[in-house]
């Protein structure tokens, strides 16, 4: 009885290491072979709303005017890099420098991302103190000044220690490098995110309050209320070397687009589309201050822009995107 | 997590019945309480002796050279895979194909979804829950469908559903033949249970970084680390369904000549179908929490909807994304829960069954039909009704209203109760906190655990995440306390008024089906942003299994017992507290440590609100590619979850 069993489980077996040979001999799996949908366009979202701003006008246009289906999938800078080397996203529309990654994962490196250039964007990050607390210590927005005081900024939750305010965690930032190198008795408290971080500032702002924090442009809070960037020594190629001990201001950044290779290799519409975008922090500025400051929906926000700015964005399209 | 309840409440009420000697069991709690109560003295003595000394560095946190060196060699470790990932053979022939194979699978369903239109997809789904569950289920979820497509959400729904369908078919592919090889060895069954006991106690949170490390981000990881959370209660209740199948049924087969695999097929699988089939139940349902937990890896869909209103504080946002989530949750659960009972539809006369099949079938093309010639696609964007505006002014009124008093009542709670706890836990000496660890264990649960809980805390400290392990254990120990002292009145109220429990039962069994990432959104709510709001989650998450485990426990007191005890002339509090609390002992017992666990993992979720400690470290390791702190506080939270687990299990058997 048992001797058709016996063929069957050989015959499994036989099976399973076919199975196993096809797999080893025929093809060694790279991540970037993952199954795509050529119509959709995948998207990172960072966690900030300037770049908010800029994927849903951007996704907006792909969906509405070139019939795309478009994915915008939050997570950190980091981890977006790591998505377009796996290629489960396909571009990143605002990056912050990030030298290191372009290194490891750029031309030089693994070759699965393509600097894709200039979006327009002038970017910095730095230490803000609101204006009224110049009234109070004229030179609390230099190094020295913010040395002098740092006892000033002491709160509950850091003790004898002033407290640096942080972003989201997953931000650029130097901080801790530059409280080493200047020696200042700071310790850092991370909001948690951009929004919780804004609420924090807008409550001590009411109050006149003093708070130091980590902030940048273009942010449309910036043109609401009124701060004051501490000035640090110029940044100097190569002084964020190490990032322990750094005796020197954020450098400017000039934000790029970062695309997977493949996108790019693909040519469709799409990269095109997103490879002629550019646009100026204003234009950044005005949709991010509807969706954060007015508490309009972010796609709702960028299809008013969308509306109103068509001569703007029909320069972005290219040609021959109505046939695809 | 509704698993865990559910298979350990079968355990408890062995022990709570055969329990007698109700006053000796309350003396032994007595004891053991005023014990617990030294130990604490111990604690806080040490905690001043050592400021007074001025913290000399032999009494201080745990020193974190080996924690470091541990980080470093798993940074080392990332960096290889991040460089080798397309270039080691054991990515380019193993984790590569598990991940690139999974990754397509979530894309294919996507886009076989997107190609049935919302009209082929509705008709499916429709008549699916109809042939299996009957008319009721199916309005449901038609009405689960109408969630989806007036929330504006309705691309992001057929994401997530496609991460479910992936996740769920690879943990029934490894669970059920799991589940059948345990049910038919014992030694295998001994060898699998403590490994599944170990993966239900880990808090979701702590899955996510080492799938990161193997799967990368997005979707494909998502999915791995979908099945593996889910994998546990299908395999264990397929076990435990085979085990039970009757001895006699077995030899009478075997007597007549059937070979293993006939015993198996024809007779062991058919009886123990129905139960496997609650296996299959439960699994889906831990799919649907950890669906939408993984967006913080970098899955899509509705997860990412939340996840992305929770860091901008958008409420209404996050509760349109969250009702939709709640109704996927829900109408799963009907349907797959509806499978294993009998309805009269499924249990259609043989020749109906093609004759239906066919009928449907051609109802599920026609509407894919008429979806593609009028383009439908996904439901349009401009046709959603938006509730997020209205929840939004909600949100104003409320925080305008009582917002001043919750805010108060957070600040009050961080600087009197959590702060100071925090202090003492971190500010002790290590080593006395280590050994309070091992006292609690031995108080509690004896010798054994004393040595678990022990090396559990040394091991906290090896991973170099002393103070934040620290800071995490108070707000578990916070939240527990007043889970338990709210369970514990709720469930008593409740066992007291049958109207009341009428009332709240439906309510619990919903809450119970909810994904944990939901409870977020009505923390941040309340009280904004920081530890409070994921202490509030903790509370409402962990609440309904207590108050269901207490209210069983008391009316499961043989009606004797109080009829007796009423005649010998004792009040209703006597009655309550001599006589019905320590004959529900068992429950109760039971009923802290599921809401102990339940806290953990909702607390270390909480950093996604800004509550800090070790759930922070994952989120950071994760953000700023640091996988060796994340990795390392995944593992310290394990610790912590082992501990709080072995010392409340207390002197019963660990559950079946």
């Amino acid at each position: 009885m048992p001797r058709f069993m016996r063929r069957k489980g050989a015959l499994l077996r036989v099976i399973a290491v076919a199975v196993v040979m096809v797999m080893v001999g025929s093809c060694a799996v790279r991540t970037d072979q993952i199954a795509r949908d050529p119509g959709v366009v995948r998207m990172a979202v960072n966690g900030w709303v300037g770049y908010e701003a800029s994927a849903e006008v951007l996704a907006a246009i792909l969906r509405n005017e070139m019939d795309y289906e478009v994915q915008l999938v939050r997570t950190d800078e980091q981890p977006s890099w790591q998505a377009l080397d796996q290629g489960v996203l396909d571009v990143i529309v605002e990056n912050w420098g990030h030298e290191d990654l372009l290194e490891l994962y750029g031309p030089e490196g693994n070759g699965t991302v393509v600097d894709g250039g200039s979006n327009g964007n002038v970017g910095g990050i730095g230490w803000y103190v609101p204006a009224y607390m110049e009234e109070e210590y004229p030179n609390i927005a230099t190094m020295e000044g913010i040395k002098e005081h740092a006892d000033v900024f002491q709160t509950a939750e850091t003790g004898d220690k002033g407290e640096f305010l942080g972003g989201a965690p997953g931000f650029v930032t130097q901080d801790q490098g530059m409280i080493n190198a200047f020696d200042l008795d700071l310790e850092i408290v991370f909001a948690g995110s951009e929004a919780s971080q804004i609420t924090e500032v807008r409550r001590r702002y009411a109050n006149e309050e003093p708070v130091l924090f980590y902030f940048y442009d273009p942010q449309w809070l910036q043109e609401e209320l009124d701060f004051v960037r501490v000035e640090f020594p110029e940044y100097e190629p190569g002084c964020d070397a190490d990032i322990e001990w750094v005796p020197c201001d954020y450098p400017v950044y000039d934000m790029n687009k970062i695309f997977r290779t493949g996108f790019v290799e693909e040519d469709g519409p799409a990269y095109r589309f997103l490879d002629n975008w550019q646009w100026t922090n204003e234009q950044q500025n005005e949709v991010a201050r509807m969706i954060a400051d007015e508490g309009i929906d972010s796609s709702e926000a960028a299809e008013i822009w969308v509306d109103e700015n068509p001569d703007v964005w029909r320069e972005w399209l290219p040609e021959g995107y109505e046939t695809r | 997590m509704a698993t865990v309840t559910e298979s350990a409440g079968a355990a408890a009420t062995g022990p709570t019945g055969s329990d007698r000697g109700s006053q000796g069991a309350g003396g032994w709690l007595r004891g053991s309480a005023v014990q617990a109560l030294l130990v604490v003295v111990v604690l806080v003595a040490g905690y001043w002796a050592a400021r007074l000394m001025g913290d000399p560095s032999w009494a201080g946190g745990f020193p974190t050279a080996v924690g470091d060196r541990f980080m470093a060699w798993l940074d080392g470790i990332y960096a290889w895979v991040v460089e080798n990932r397309n270039d080691s053979p054991l990515f380019l022939y193993f984790f590569n194909y598990v991940s690139v194979g999974l990754g397509s699978a979530v894309v294919l369903i996507n886009q076989f979804l997107d190609f049935l239109t919302w009209a082929g997809v509705t008709a499916l789904g429709l008549f699916v829950a109809w042939r299996f569950a009957g008319w009721r289920v199916a309005l449901l979820v038609l009405a689960t469908f109408a969630v989806f497509a007036l929330t504006g959400l309705w691309s992001e729904s057929m994401t997530t559903l496609s991460l479910i369908f992936t996740s769920v078919l690879i943990a029934l592919l490894f669970g059920i033949p799991l589940g059948i090889l345990a049910g038919r060895s014992e030694a295998f069954y001994r060898g699998l249970r403590p490994v599944l006991d170990f993966m239900q106690i880990m808090p979701a949170f702590a899955y996510l970084l080492p799938f990161v490390l193997l799967f990368g981000i997005g979707n494909p990881a998502a999915a791995v680390v979908t099945a593996v959370y889910a994998l546990p209660p299908v395999a264990r209740i397929t076990a435990l369904a085979i085990r039970e199948v009757p001895k006699g049924a077995i030899e009478a087969t075997t007597s007549l000549g059937s070979t293993p695999w006939q015993i198996l097929t024809k007779v062991q699988l058919p009886l123990a179908k129905r139960t496997i089939l609650l296996g299959v139940n439960q699994t889906i349902m831990l799919a649907v929490s950890m669906v939408v937990i993984a967006s913080v890896i970098g899955a899509g869909g509705l997860g990412d909807a939340i996840y992305q209103a929770l860091s901008k504080v958008n409420v209404g946002q996050a509760f349109q994304a969250g009702v939709a989530i709640v109704m996927l949750a829900i109408a799963m659960d009907r349907v797959t829960g509806a499978v294993g009972r009998s309805t009269p539809v499924s249990n259609l006369p043989e020749r109906y069954r093609l004759p239906v099949s066919a009928i449907g079938l051609a109802a599920i093309i026609m509407a894919t039909a008429v979806g593609r010639l009028f383009k439908l696609g996904g439901w349009p964007r401009e046709m959603s009704v938006d509730i997020a505006d209205p929840v939004n002014t909600v949100y104003d009124w409320i925080q305008s209203g009582i917002g001043d008093f919750t805010a108060a009542l957070a600040t009050w709670l961080l600087n009197w109760v959590l702060s100071p706890l925090s202090a003492l836990l971190t500010g002790s000496p290590w080593w006395l906190v280590v050994l309070a660890a091992a006292a609690l264990g031995w108080i509690f649960a004896g010798g054994r655990t004393a040595i678990v809980s022990a090396a559990a805390f040394v091991a906290i400290g090896l991973l170099g995440v002393w103070d934040n392990a620290m800071d995490t254990l108070s707000q578990v120990l916070v939240a527990s306390v007043v889970t338990i002292a709210l369970g514990v009145v709720i469930g008593v109220l409740m066992s007291r008024n049958d109207v009341l429990a009428t009332i709240l039962r439906p309510i619990l069994d919903a809450m119970q089906t909810l994904p944990p990432f939901v409870y977020l959104i009505p923390a941040v709510a309340l009280f904004t942003i920081g530890r409070v709001p994921a202490l509030a989650a903790a509370l409402i998450f962990a609440l309904p299994p207590v108050v269901r485990l207490v209210n069983d426990g008391i009316r499961g007191v043989p009606a004797g017992t109080i009829e007796a005890a009423e005649s010998q002339g004792s009040t209703k509090w006597q009655l309550l507290t001599k006589v019905e609390l320590p004959m529900a002992r068992g429950s109760l017992l039971l009923a802290i440590n599921q809401g102990i666990i339940l806290v953990l993992s909702m607390v270390v979720m909480g950093a996604l609100v800004g509550a800090g400690a070790l759930g922070n470290d994952v989120v950071v390791g994760l953000a700023q590619n640091q996988l060796g702190l994340g990795l390392a506080s995944g593992l310290a939270i394990v610790c912590l979850g082992l501990f709080l687990d072995r010392v409340t299990q207390g002197r019963r058997a660990p559950r079946a």
